[in-house]
């Protein structure tokens, strides 16, 4: 029941989209679980006992309406991910977390000191969203027969079997990547970090929504390619049309339906919290965390494809970036007035709004229609960012060259460009250096956030590899790491640019290149 | 060789030149003096252009550089400018300084202008700093490698825009040296500057600059020894200058004494003369030549040299010839010459004030 994030204020706003809370969510009352399964005992046994604990909320889902009608006295603590909320209720900083009983169910066959409280919060169904055009209409239709189809002939229970038990063996996807687009290509934008609806197994994503929707494609005569992103901008991308199906877990919900369309139900259960076990078999030991977080399906691998890509984001928008914010300034140097109010514009816009919005903006609005790769996204947004802050750099560093400079050259009969780059930028560099490796630092750290459109890149393969070991301390250790020697490994690159760039560290004879001296 | 005709240049809110006509021919040593803020380095940078004048023309070797198209870059490769601040380019050595231009822009050898270079910098005595940083130069030396670097350009004139007015006094004296050599060579030069002396030493002709132009010209003889105008010699002998005028039966005495106190503690007067000034003031003006006037018109000037430390005062006064200095048996009078050293009376037929009397303040 992940889904029915009230989307983010900032959504709404920057959308424009509107959407208005379910005032009309039928009326939810405590109900048996409907299967044959009994939990082990926790700490707490009853829903009656939680009136007034802590339960924590998972970011932006619509847990929060849910908790806030059945236990209105309760303490409710907002963290961001799954992984988070486990590791608060081990740490006892929550006492409970709601959360989808198949889901909890999976993550109680790889750790014991969790159990959840047999009773449903709320039922649900989960479902594939597409886009309101007439294409997805049809796409949605043709789901809907699918999945109704599976239901009748018994293959939705099997494939619910495999995924939801806990034999890691036979949870085998169909070979989906070979697929034919016979009558198109089904654009799948999914999270990859929700065990076991869709996750990241053996450096693939997988799980029970791809499964089904890679059978659905296989017999529909569909090619099928998978977009991973944050959670946060699975609808937003189904809406805009960047993707045509949306699986993720999706709840279907009145606001939900106001914005996608819904195929039928290929899940249906509830939500129950999950509390601490009253027996935990005692914590995992230190050795197989890490073979967890590192060794085990070759999770190592992860976080070598996400340093990757952060680096390539990284070193591509430091290249274009410097040259954007060197371009725009030399249009600007010599005082034009429509340039310079133009760049002063831009870059007020693009210095003055948060990374998150601009990549979002980019890549839901302007970008819509373009089939574009998060990543080139990423590097454009970084890259106008990046250029804005080396322009500002630039006309610090020129304008602190004495005025002297640039009349001395003139006097010699330089022209005003000669003087540029002879006089003023070797002067104006050593000034820059130190504001531009700073402005790198930043760049790094803020590459985190391209998760939001679609990219993988080192913190997103970190959460991914926590969702699978539902442990915080390996993986963010890991990427903490990563992140710091990625920032020594630049700083030390520009600072021996600029130690050979100094003109005063120049060897004699290079001073005195092609010249004999009496001496 | 330089030919100027009506160089006009506007600031918002300040006109620095209002009008200035002048050549220069080749050989000239040109000093320009003048107060602050009359235009002098304006005139200086209008003539390479770092300035662009507001209206007028400059003529070189008969090309105007003020027409459009004018490729001005040409011009001032040809055309020295050495500055107050030096303007050495603090990223290279004294010797790339100076071999930048002749090999950038004038096609030179690298070697043909680092041996034009080192003969330069030993000529200016700085043979051994050629492989140093300007910041790591005394101000001296770096104007002398400045002076080299406008040199390795053989420019046909050279432009001093206060050349030692940023120095350290010990180090004027090596500046002006290689300053001097140069004037002997026969280079045509220009020169703003505030040394008298070394005006008068090195030029064949002095612009005495205010009023927004050439306020007097002439050799160094005829502006240091014989001004012809009265600014000019009020600068020269460096002459602060207090005027009052009296035109109301009710004039404020007591406001004219706090000028005349104020106008000597600002110029430094002696404080014995400071009194012997107001003293003066008291017994001609106020006692003398005040009271017995319906419609008073007289004028005081006090003229203080800085340079000699004497003070003359001038009073001028319409109204039929008399001269007060002859009542012999006056009261007042006796306090006056206690006051000054010596005492004039002169009838100047024609002037506005024909009555004149100039005393000249004891010390």
């Amino acid at each position: 029941m992940r889904a029915v994030k009230h989307a983010a204020a900032l959504w709404m706003s920057l959308m424009m989209l509107f959407m208005v809370m379910a005032s009309s969510a039928e009326e939810a009352t405590a109900s048996d679980l409907g299967e044959d399964y009994t939990p082990p005992p926790g700490q707490y046994a009853t829903l009656a006992e939680m009136g007034d604990k802590r339960i924590g909320i998972p970011n932006g889902t619509s847990f929060d309406l849910m908790v806030n009608r059945m236990f209105p006295n309760a303490r409710k603590p907002v963290f961001n991910s799954q992984s988070d909320l486990l590791q608060a209720l081990t740490t006892d900083k929550i006492d409970a977390f709601p959360s989808d009983e198949p889901v909890i169910r999976y993550i109680m066959g790889q750790r014991n000191d969790v159990t959840y409280i047999p009773e449903y919060l709320e039922p649900f169904e989960l479902a594939y969203c597409f886009p309101k055009t007439g294409e997805g209409a049809k796409l949605c239709g043709e789901f809907s027969e699918f999945i109704d189809c599976m239901r009748e002939d018994g293959r939705l229970a099997a494939t619910q079997e495999k995924w939801f038990g806990t034999d890691e063996s036979a949870k085998t996807m169909p070979d989906w990547r070979s697929l034919p687009a016979i009558n198109g290509t089904v654009v799948l934008a999914t999270d990859g970090d929700y065990v076991p609806f869709e996750y990241v197994r053996d450096n693939e994503v997988v799980g029970y929504d791809i499964d089904i929707a890679a059978q659905f494609c296989a017999e529909y005569g569909y090619a099928l390619r998978i977009e991973v992103m944050n959670f946060d901008a699975v609808v937003p991308a189904v809406q805009t049309g960047k993707c045509n199906v949306g699986g993720s877990a999706l709840t279907i919900t009145p606001e939900r339906a106001e914005n996608v369309l819904f195929s039928s139900p290929n899940y249906t259960g509830g939500v129950v919290l999950v509390v601490k076990a009253v027996e935990s078999g005692g914590g995992t030991s230190i050795a197989e965390s890490f073979e967890r977080t590192f060794i085990r399906e070759g999770r190592w691998k992860l976080f070598g494809e996400g340093v990757l890509v952060t680096l390539l984001i990284t070193l591509l928008t430091i290249l274009l970036g410097t040259v954007l914010g060197f371009g725009v300034f030399m249009v600007c140097r010599n005082g034009s007035r429509i340039a310079n109010g133009v760049t002063r514009c831009c870059s007020t816009l693009i210095q003055g709004m948060p990374m998150v919005v601009l990549l979002m903006i980019l890549y839901y609005v302007v970008f819509r229609s373009v089939n574009i790769s998060g990543i080139i996204v990423a590097v454009i947004g970084m890259t106008l960012s990046f250029g804005s802050a080396v322009f500002g750099m630039l006309k610090m560093g020129v304008g602190a060259v004495d005025p002297g400079q640039y009349e001395a050259a003139y006097a010699l009969g330089h022209t005003n460009r000669q003087t540029f780059f002879r006089v003023i930028l070797p002067q104006a560099i050593p000034h820059v250096l130190p504001a531009y490796q700073g402005e790198i630092v930043s760049l790094i750290k803020a590459t985190a956030i391209v998760g939001y459109i679609g990219v993988l890149d080192l913190t997103k393969m970190g959460d991914i590899v926590r969702s699978r070991t539902f442990e915080a301390f390996f993986p963010l250790i890991a990427v903490t790491v990563i992140y710091f020697a990625l920032e020594a490994i630049f700083i030390f690159a520009v600072s021996r640019i600029g130690k050979a760039m100094d003109p005063k560290k120049r060897k004699k004879g290079k001073i005195l290149k092609g010249v004999k001296t009496d001496d | 060789m330089i030919k100027i005709e009506h160089l006009r240049k506007e600031y918002p809110g300040t006109i620095p030149l209002k009008d200035v006509s002048v050549e220069i021919r080749d050989g000239d040593v040109i000093s320009v003096i003048g107060p602050s803020g009359t235009g002098k380095s304006t005139l200086l940078r209008c003539i390479n252009q770092l300035e662009k004048p507001t209206s007028g023309r400059v003529w070189v070797n008969d090309e105007e550089i003020t027409a459009p198209g004018c490729d001005i870059t040409r011009v001032r490769q040809k055309m020295g400018m050495v500055f107050q601040s030096f303007n050495l380019f603090g990223h290279m050595t004294v010797i790339e300084n100076i071999m930048l231009s002749p090999v950038k822009l004038q096609g030179a050898s690298r070697q043909a202008a680092y041996d034009r270079g080192m003969e330069l910098l030993r000529m200016v005595g700085l043979g051994e700093k050629a492989m140093s940083y300007p910041d790591e130069l005394s101000g001296g030396q770096k104007q002398r490698a400045a002076i080299a670097r406008t040199l390795a350009m053989d420019p046909d004139i050279i432009l001093l825009d206060e050349p030692t007015s940023a120095l350290d006094p010990t180090m004027v004296g090596e500046v002006q040296a290689v300053i001097r050599e140069l004037a002997k060579s026969g280079k045509t030069m220009m020169i703003v500057t505030h040394e008298m002396n070394f005006a008068r030493a090195i030029s064949n002709r002095v612009f005495y600059m205010d009023e927004g132009g050439i306020y007097e010209e002439g050799t160094p003889e005829q502006i240091f020894e014989d001004p012809q105008r009265e600014k000019t010699r009020r600068f020269i002998r460096r002459l602060k200058v207090l005027e009052i005028l009296i035109r109301s039966g009710d004039f404020d005495f007591p406001g004219a004494y706090g000028e005349i106190q104020r106008y000597c503690l600002r110029n430094q007067v002696p404080f014995r003369m400071m009194q012997h000034i107001q003293l003066a003031f008291e017994e001609l003006v106020q006692q003398t030549l005040f009271p017995g006037e319906a419609s008073p018109d007289i004028e005081v000037g006090v003229e203080y040299s800085e340079a000699d430390e004497s003070c003359t005062m001038t009073v001028r006064s319409g109204g039929p010839s008399r001269n007060p200095l002859d009542r012999q048996e006056d009261l007042s009078l006796s306090v006056l010459k206690s006051a000054a050293a010596q005492a004039s009376y002169e009838w100047r037929e024609g002037e506005e004030r024909p009555n004149r009397i100039v005393l000249r303040i004891a010390p």
